[in-house]
């Protein structure tokens, strides 16, 4: 009877890294399955980014990815500044995201096979055919409890990265008031 | 006699260059040039781009470490490097390590851009933020031969009509 709990115990451990892998890819493709069918709906009334931005808070953690972006700078934020931040920086991205698709068109989403760097955390890599182009994307999740896409490479480059090193560079310069004029700014912008 | 003695010069001198030599590569092959104690930590990297064991690993400019081997992680076929990192700095565990190149045809580096975690890397630690080698031929061929598919790419009505692979 040891034995059995034995076995079955390791089997579930051994087997916990492959659930994750397909738990996170299921998240993915239901996530990207959802804002498909919407930007392929989407013609004419509201912006694009109003319809995705609903799908998009479920499966990506901003606050982390605003945090991580923002960079060392974070800690010296206050708490209002942390959360003023937190709401420019969704906005920014979800608008910039919801500009890469045109209504009506449907890209072709090819799923590879996924990677798991540590305990709870994993790489999805995907091939996009968009408008003739071939794009690379790893979507990096990790499990908060559910699966949450934390950052997004395109073509090697990352997301966090691009932002981190703008962001350093203003908070050095400005502090945490340099950081939210131009996340203001880019805001209005866009 | 004199000779001899002009020829014995020679032959100290040669060795002590030699014995340099040895002295300088050891200590560069263990990363001890990074100046004092340092700690290892290992980042994992989809393609490292011909970056080399001793190469430089940076902080705001600053040579902070230096890449200490590479391994294939066989699992995934993914490069481990292992980096030699200066004690005193300490990095956050959201850490982001990216590889560079200085200068269009220079030499890779490793710059490290510290988070905003809390806690902090420690010794043998693997950093999990990494950005790969960007390949700039690959980017400028898609840049210059862009389209796989020039018809797709002009025509919306064909596009919506291709079966799609996606969920």
């Amino acid at each position: 009877m040891k034995l059995w709990f034995f076995l079955l115990g390791t089997a579930m451990v051994l087997g916990a890294p492959a659930r994750a892998a397909g738990d996170a890819e299921s998240s993915l493709r239901e996530g990207l399955s959802e804002i498909l069918a919407v930007t392929e709906g989407a013609k004419g009334g509201r912006p694009m980014a109003d319809r995705l931005q609903p799908i998009l808070e479920k499966r990506i953690c901003f606050e982390s990815m605003t945090r991580r972006a923002v960079g060392p700078g974070w800690r010296q934020f206050t708490t209002a500044q942390q959360e003023e931040a937190t709401k420019l920086f969704t906005k920014l991205i979800i608008r910039s995201y919801s500009s890469k698709f045109t209504p009506g068109q449907r890209p072709e989403v090819n799923y590879l096979k996924g990677t798991s760097p540590a305990p709870g955390k994993i790489e999805i890599p995907i091939t996009i055919l968009y408008k003739g182009s071939r794009y690379s994307i790893v979507y990096r999740m990790e499990n908060r409890g559910r699966w949450l896409v934390t950052d997004i490479l395109a073509e090697g480059v990352s997301l966090v990265a691009n932002y981190r090193a703008q962001f350093d560079g203003l908070y050095k310069k400005g502090g945490a008031t340099a950081v939210l004029d131009s996340l203001r700014q880019s805001v209005a912008r866009t | 006699m004199r000779d001899q003695k002009l020829e014995l010069g020679v032959g100290a001198f040669m060795l002590l260059g030699l014995a340099a030599l040895v002295y300088l590569t050891l200590k560069l092959g263990a990363g001890e040039f990074v100046g004092g104690d340092t700690y290892r930590v290992e980042a994992r990297f989809a393609n490292t781009g011909g970056l080399s064991q001793g190469a430089t690993v940076m902080l705001a400019g600053v040579i902070v470490g230096r890449v200490e081997g590479m391994r294939l992680d066989e699992a995934d076929y993914s490069a481990i490097v292992d980096l030699r990192i200066r004690s005193e700095v300490r990095l956050p565990s959201d850490t982001m390590a990216s590889i560079k190149t200085s200068g269009l045809i220079g030499d890779k580096y490793i710059a490290l851009a510290p988070g905003a975690e809390e806690e902090f890397l420690e010794p043998s630690a693997r950093i999990i933020m990494t950005e790969s080698a960007v390949e700039l031929e690959s980017l400028i061929s898609k840049m210059a031969f862009g389209s796989v598919n020039e018809a797709e790419a002009g025509s919306p009505e064909e596009s919506a009509a291709t079966p799609d692979p996606a969920p």
